[in-house]
Parts: C-alpha cells; structure tokens; sequence
C-alpha cells in the first residue's frame, strides 16, 4: 500500500513541476479590463456622491471596497473557469499558485485599511496609495508566471500609489487618486495579456 | 440490434496510457523535457536520463516520429549542438498520461485496501 501511496506522491510532485514551468493562462484580458472599468465608474461614483472623502470616509471606503469585492470575484470565477479550460490537469495546482501568489498582498492591503482606519484615522489618506503599492508587489509575485511584460503594470501601480502618497492630504483621497490608477493599470494588465498570448495551444 | 454496453464495460480500459510514452526511457526524457519547457541539450538530456547516446537517440527518434518531442541542431561557439525540446502535443500527451496512470494507482489502491479489509482481523497476507 505504501509503494501505491508513493507513487502517488510521485505522480503529485512530477504535476507540480511542470505547473511551476507552465505560463498561467486563467487571467482573462476581457475580465481584468471589466474590472478597470468598474474602477472607472466607482470614481465617478465618489465624485457625485462622496465629493468630501475626507469627511466620509466610510463612504469612501464602501464604494471602493465594494468596487474590489465585485473585482475579486468576478476574476476569481473566470479563472477557475479559463484555468480548467486552458490547463485542464495542470489547473487545481496552477489556480492554488495563482492564489498564493497574490493573497498576501490582498490579506495585507485589507488588515492595513482596519488598522489605519481603527488607530490611525489621520492617516486614512494614504490608503489608496498603499493599496497601490501593495497591488504592484502582488504583481510583482505573480510576473514569474505571467509574461514578462507584465512587469511594467507593476511598475505603473507602483508609480501611481508612490505619486499619491506625494500628494499627500486630503487630495491624495480624490476619486480619480484610484480611478486613473486603477482603471489604467487593470486596461495595461488585459493589454499585455492579450497580445503576449501566443498562438499556440501548448496549455494543457 | 445494438447491444446495451454495461457500465462497467471499460472501466480499466486505460486507454490513455499511452505506448510510446509507456517505456521506462521515453518516460524519464519526456519527464525531463516536460520540466525544462525551453529544451536541453542531447548531452544534459543523456546525463538526466542515465543512458547512452545510441538508447537516447534510439528514443528520441520514437518520440520525434510521435510528434512528442523536436530536435533542434545548431552550433554554440562553432561546435554541434542539439537541443531537444516537449512539443505542445507532447505537452498534452504526457499530462493525460499522469492523468491516466493516477487513476490506475487509484484504483489499486482501492482494490489492496478491499483486500485487506476482508481478511480477517491480526492477519496480514505473506510476502511471496
């Protein structure tokens, strides 16, 4: 039995080498430019309704974090959908790299917004350039299974969060501080992805 | 008129275990090849695989006629070089394979712990 379980083991830890060397497909270009337009219409969101961000914070807050929700989710499903798709066998261990990749940054740009916002409420207004920041090192974690241009759409949130925290203040809360960031970077991630795909139909 | 095919009918056929693949040789240059996407040379490939440069190239010829592998002959510094490389067929190919051999394991395993469970208690089968 133990021979069996062995080869198993083998079997398990083969599928897990070839994953580490297999380009991660499940990040749809159309979804991951949906979700820089949800960032987009939640500016214009704020800017209608929550014009005085530093006042409302709450609002504020609940706007973006529904915004980043909806995101989640919406490119949480389609990956494990396109990754079944693409890597078929490879898709289990290439979705739980995927996550693993970037949960830190997600679990850390969360526990960040509790702790300012609970303790440190003067400086709630650097929030959306740490997010930014944060968002950059998720990508800058994921780039070894993604392509290599990729790197410059960490570059760019790594830019667009460091500029706001250079403005500084309550200008660094306006809605287009993420609007522009997020709409922009999330537009560049679905452009590289879609023209760095190559025709070719080695994913499995 | 047809006849009705039980359920069962197939169930072990384990038709992706693949024959050019099934070889002990061709199974380790696939594997190797299938960890390092962008290729290895004849001589790296030979020393992963422990075997000789006849066996490999004997090997190598099966799976460049399967569509598994290509071989790509260039010069590095004005000396021969080969490079061997898993096609996207391959690719798929070897990943059914596992997928194939996995659920063979399976369903070993199930039949062994059957087994063991209907021997009676403090008797373990002999080792021939």
């Amino acid at each position: 039995m133990n021979d069996l379980y062995r080869a198993l083991g083998d079997i398990s830890s083969i599928r897990k080498q070839v994953a580490n060397t297999t380009e991660f497909r499940g990040y749809g270009p159309a979804t991951l430019a949906a979700t820089g337009a949800f960032a987009v219409l939640a500016a214009l969101v704020q800017q209608i309704f929550v014009a005085d961000a530093t006042n409302h914070l709450w609002a504020y807050l609940a706007i973006w974090s529904a915004t980043a929700i909806l995101s989640c989710v919406i490119t949480g499903v389609q990956m494990c959908t396109r990754s079944r798709r693409i890597h078929s066998s490879l898709s289990d261990e290439m979705i739980r790299m995927a996550v693993e990749q970037f949960l830190p940054s997600l679990g850390a740009g969360l526990l960040l917004t509790i702790v300012l916002v609970h303790y440190v409420p003067t400086a709630a207004w650097m929030l959306p350039g740490l997010w930014q920041i944060l968002f950059s090192l998720g990508i800058f974690s994921s780039c070894r299974f993604l392509p290599r241009p990729m790197l410059a759409a960490g570059v760019w949130y790594l830019f667009t969060g460091l500029a706001c925290i250079a403005m500084g203040g309550p200008r660094a809360l306006s809605p287009w501080a993420m609007g522009i960031s997020f709409g922009v970077g999330q537009g560049l991630v679905a452009a590289i992805l879609l023209f760095s795909t190559r025709e070719v139909i080695d994913e499995v | 008129m047809k006849s009705k095919s039980s359920p069962a009918e197939g169930r072990f056929a384990y038709e992706g275990l693949d024959r050019i693949i099934h070889e002990r040789a061709r199974l380790s240059i696939l594997t190797s090849l299938a960890t390092h996407p962008k290729g290895l040379t004849f001589n790296d490939l030979k020393q992963l695989c422990a075997l000789t440069d006849g066996n490999l190239s004997r090997h190598l010829d099966v799976l460049e006629k399967g569509r598994l592998v290509e071989i790509l002959k260039g010069h590095d510094r004005n000396r021969p070089l080969t490079v061997c490389r898993i096609t996207a067929t391959g690719r798929k190919r070897y990943l059914e394979y596992l997928s194939t051999l996995e659920q063979v394991i399976h369903d070993a395993s199930k039949q062994v712990a059957n087994e063991s469970e209907s021997l009676p208690r403090g008797l373990t089968p002999s080792k021939a």
